[in-house]
C-alpha cells in the first residue's frame, strides 16, 4: 500500500486536493493555530450557516471550549452549530495548522407514529427498535431510566397546561444533555428513557446520568412560575445482556434504588440490587399474608399523667410475629406496608383490635392508635372509625388517634377536613413524633390538637439544644392548652427533669414497657387493688 | 401576560476549565451570543463575573426572558444555578445594555474589592437586590465614563 500511494502522488492526471476534499460528504475545516478559519470544503459550506475565511471557528461552534493550542493528539468533541449537533475531531497538522472534521449524526429514522406529539421524544416502540438495533451490533451502550420527582404535585397544583409545558422543557433538556446519536424517549407520564450509544466505559454513562440529574433539577421558569423538580435516574450498561427488556428492567431496578436512596440522584445497576429486590418481594408476599394468618399482635404501652401519677391510657403498638423471620421490627415492615398500600387494611385491623381491648378497661382509660398518612388518603378513614366505634361499643372520647406531620404535608385541606370530622365524633387527635420532621408551628395553628407527643430524642438528649427544644415545645403546649407527652422516658432522672418542664404526660420504659393484653389486665387489676386499699 | 415586562436575577458557578485565555474567550462568546439574541428579543441586562461565580440580570417581555433563561440553564459552562428573583417591573434598569459585562476592567475590579474586601467575596452570599444594585451602579458609572 505504501508503495502504491507514493507512486500515485507523482501521477500527473490526479485531481487536486481541493477536489478530493470537496467530494467528501462531511465538513472539513482548516484552521490556523489560534482558530481562524483558513479554508473549508463544500460540505462545510452546506452544513454551516456562515463560513467566512478569517472568522474564528467559534463563530460556527459557539460552545467550542477546547483550547486549540493545547491540541496535540486528535480530540473528539460533541459540537453544536445552529440547532444541529455534530461529532467533531480536531487533528493537529503541524505547528501552524489544525484540521477540524465534523460529522452529522446518523439520522435515526423515525416516522410520525414513533414520535410523542407533546415532547418530540421517541415513543416506546421506537425505543425498543433502537435498543434491538444496538443489541445487533457490537458496541457498548447504556440505557437510562428517568423519573421526575415532584412532577405530580406540579401537575396537580399548577394544572395540566403547566405540566405539559414542563414535560416539553424536560425533554429539551434531556436532548441537550445527549450526544447526536443518542435517543430520548418518553414512555408516558413523567417517565423518560435515554438510549446512550457508543459508551466505552461506565464512567461515560455515569457522566450522562449525573448531567441529567443536574440539568433536569435546575429551576424552570414557566408562564411566570418558578418551578423546581428533580430527576432520579437508573442506568444499566449493555454488558452481556441479550434482550432489550432485561436492560430496561435492570435500569428500572437501579432507578428504584435511586428513589429509595432519596431521589434527585442516579444509581448504576448492580447485581446486588436483584437480591435486595427479591428480598423485598419475599417480604411483601409474607406481609400480604400476615393479616390472614393472624401474625400481627398488639402490645400496649401505658402513658402516665404527671399530676397524680396515674395511668391515663395505653398506646397500641403493632408487632409482627413471623414463624420464620421471628419478630419483625416495625421499621422493617411499615415502610413496605405503606409502599404497597397494605397499611390501610392493617390499620383497620389495629383500630378494631385496640378498641375491642379498650372496651374491657376502666372507663377513664383511653386507647391511642397510630394512623398512617396513607389511611387519610384512602378516603374511608372517617367511616372506618365511626363503624369501629359502633361495632366495639367504645365511647368516642376514649379513642385517641395519633398522626404525624407527614399526614398534613400533602392534600392538607382534605386531611384537615377529615380531622375535624373525626373530632366531631368525639375522638381525640394528637400530633406524634413532634420535632423529628418539619415541626412546623403552622400545623399547630391549623388544627387544635388535643396532645403533642415530643419525640424521644429530645427527652433523652442531654445537649442544651434538645433541652431548649423540649422546654420550648412544652411551654408552647401549656400556653395553647394542649397536653404534652414526653416520649421515651427511661430513667428517674429524666422523669424528674420532665416534671420540671411543662409536660403533662410521660410514656416510656421507666413508666411502663409495651405489654400484651394479658399483662395489661394484670397491671390494671393490681392498680385497682392498690387504689381500693389506699 | 407573555408581553409583560419582567426582571430575572440568578447566580451560578463557573464550570469553564482552563486558563485565563480560555475563560476570556468563553465569556466573549457568551456575551457575543447573548447580545445577538438579546437585541433580537428585546432583552436588556448585565452579566457579572467574579470569583468563580456568574450573576446576571435579564429584563424584557416574560416570554423571551423565560426562553433566554432556559437556554442559560442548558449551558454546560456553569452550574448550581440559583434563581434569585423573577418579578414584574415597570421600567428597565439597563435600558441601553443588550448585555453589559462587569468583571473585566481595572476600575470594575476596584469596585469589587470595595464590595467584597478582596478574597472572601462570594456572589452566592448576595441577594437579588444587592446584585441588581451592584450591576446598576456599575452600569451608571460605565455610562457616565463613556459620556
Amino acid at each position: 500500500m505504501t508503495g502504491l500511494a507514493k507512486n500515485v502522488w507523482v501521477s500527473p492526471d490526479l485531481p487536486g486536493f481541493d477536489a478530493i476534499l470537496d467530494s467528501l460528504p462531511d465538513p472539513v475545516l482548516l484552521l490556523e493555530a489560534q482558530g481562524a478559519i483558513l479554508w473549508c470544503n463544500t460540505a462545510a459550506n452546506r452544513a454551516f450557516e456562515q463560513v467566512d475565511p478569517s472568522l474564528p471557528v467559534s463563530a460556527i461552534f459557539p460552545r467550542l471550549t477546547q483550547s486549540l493550542p493545547a491540541v496535540t493528539a486528535p480530540v473528539h468533541l460533541q459540537l453544536e452549530s445552529g440547532h444541529q449537533k455534530f461529532e467533531a475531531t480536531l487533528t493537529r497538522l503541524d505547528a501552524n495548522f489544525i484540521i477540524l472534521t465534523a460529522r452529522a449524526p446518523q439520522s435515526t429514522s423515525l416516522t410520525r407514529d414513533d414520535v410523542d406529539e407533546l415532547t418530540g421524544a421517541a415513543k416506546r416502540n421506537a425505543l425498543m427498535r433502537a435498543i434491538d438495533g444496538e443489541l445487533a451490533g457490537a458496541r457498548q451502550f447504556a440505557v437510562h431510566c428517568i423519573d421526575l420527582d415532584r412532577f405530580k404535585v406540579i401537575n396537580d397544583t399548577l394544572g395540566h397546561g403547566v405540566g405539559d409545558l414542563l414535560l416539553q422543557k424536560v425533554a429539551d433538556r434531556l436532548k441537550s444533555a445527549c450526544r447526536a446519536g443518542d435517543m430520548v424517549a418518553r414512555l408516558g407520564g413523567d417517565e423518560f428513557v435515554i438510549l446512550q450509544r457508543d459508551v466505552p466505559s461506565s464512567e461515560e454513562a455515569e457522566r450522562l446520568s449525573a448531567r441529567i440529574v443536574d440539568l433536569v433539577g435546575r429551576t424552570y421558569v414557566l408562564s411566570g412560575h418558578t418551578i423546581n423538580i428533580g430527576a432520579s435516574v437508573g442506568v444499566a450498561l449493555r454488558e452481556e445482556r441479550q434482550q432489550a427488556r432485561d436492560l430496561l428492567r435492570d435500569a428500572d431496578l437501579a432507578l428504584y434504588e435511586a428513589k429509595r436512596a432519596g431521589k434527585g440522584r442516579f444509581r448504576v445497576f448492580e447485581p446486588d440490587m436483584q437480591v435486595s429486590l427479591r428480598e423485598r418481594r419475599e417480604l411483601e408476599i409474607d406481609l400480604r399474608r400476615a393479616l390472614a394468618l393472624r401474625q400481627f399482635r398488639l402490645n400496649y404501652q401505658p402513658f402516665v399523667e404527671l399530676e397524680g401519677n396515674n395511668i391515663r391510657g395505653f398506646e397500641a403498638l403493632l408487632r409482627w410475629q413471623h414463624p420464620v423471620r421471628g419478630n419483625v421490627p416495625p421499621l422493617d415492615f411499615i415502610p413496605m406496608a405503606e409502599e404497597t398500600g397494605l397499611i390501610v387494611k392493617i390499620g383497620e385491623w389495629v383500630l378494631r383490635t385496640a378498641c375491642e381491648a379498650a372496651v374491657s378497661w376502666p372507663e377513664n382509660l383511653t386507647i391511642a392508635v397510630n394512623v398512617s398518612p396513607l389511611q387519610f388518603k384512602s378516603d374511608n378513614l372517617l367511616d372506618t372509625v365511626e363503624a369501629t366505634l359502633k361495632e366495639t361499643g367504645l365511647a368516642a372520647n376514649r379513642l385517641e388517634l395519633e398522626i404525624t406531620e407527614s399526614a398534613l404535608l400533602d392534600d392538607t385541606e382534605n386531611v384537615l377536613a377529615t380531622l375535624h370530622a373525626l373530632r366531631g365524633l368525639g375522638v381525640k387527635i394528637s400530633m406524634d413524633d413532634f420535632g423529628t420532621g418539619y415541626s412546623s408551628l403552622s400545623y399547630l395553628q391549623k388544627f387544635p390538637f388535643d396532645k403533642i407527643k415530643i419525640d424521644r430524642s429530645f427527652v433523652v438528649g442531654e445537649s442544651s439544644d434538645s433541652q431548649a427544644i423540649l422546654k420550648a415545645v412544652a411551654g408552647l403546649g401549656s400556653s395553647l392548652g394542649i397536653a404534652i407527652t414526653a416520649e421515651g422516658v427511661e430513667t428517674s432522672d429524666q422523669l424528674e427533669h420532665i416534671r420540671s418542664q411543662n409536660c403533662t404526660h410521660v410514656q416510656g420504659y421507666f413508666t411502663g414497657r409495651p405489654m400484651n393484653d394479658a399483662a395489661v389486665a394484670d397491671l390494671l387489676q393490681s392498680q385497682m387493688r392498690k387504689n381500693t386499699n389506699a | 401576560m407573555p408581553d409583560a415586562l419582567y426582571q430575572l436575577v440568578y447566580y451560578s458557578r463557573n464550570h469553564i476549565a482552563g486558563d485565563q485565555a480560555a475563560f476570556t474567550a468563553n465569556v466573549e462568546n457568551i456575551l457575543a451570543a447573548s447580545r445577538r439574541n438579546n437585541v433580537r428579543d428585546g432583552i436588556t441586562g448585565a452579566l457579572l463575573f467574579n470569583n468563580g461565580c456568574f450573576a446576571q440580570v435579564l429584563e424584557g417581555p416574560l416570554g423571551v426572558v423565560e426562553a433566554a433563561f432556559e437556554r442559560i440553564q442548558q449551558d454546560e459552562r456553569h452550574g448550581e444555578v440559583s434563581l434569585l428573583a423573577l418579578s414584574p417591573i415597570e421600567t428597565r434598569s439597563f435600558p441601553n445594555w443588550a448585555m453589559g459585562y462587569v468583571g473585566s476592567s481595572a476600575a470594575q475590579a476596584a469596585s469589587f474589592s470595595a464590595i467584597g474586601q478582596g478574597s472572601g467575596f462570594d456572589l452566592s452570599l448576595l441577594g437579588s437586590e444587592e446584585i441588581h444594585r451592584i450591576l446598576r451602579d456599575l452600569a451608571v458609572e460605565e455610562e457616565s465614563a463613556a459620556a
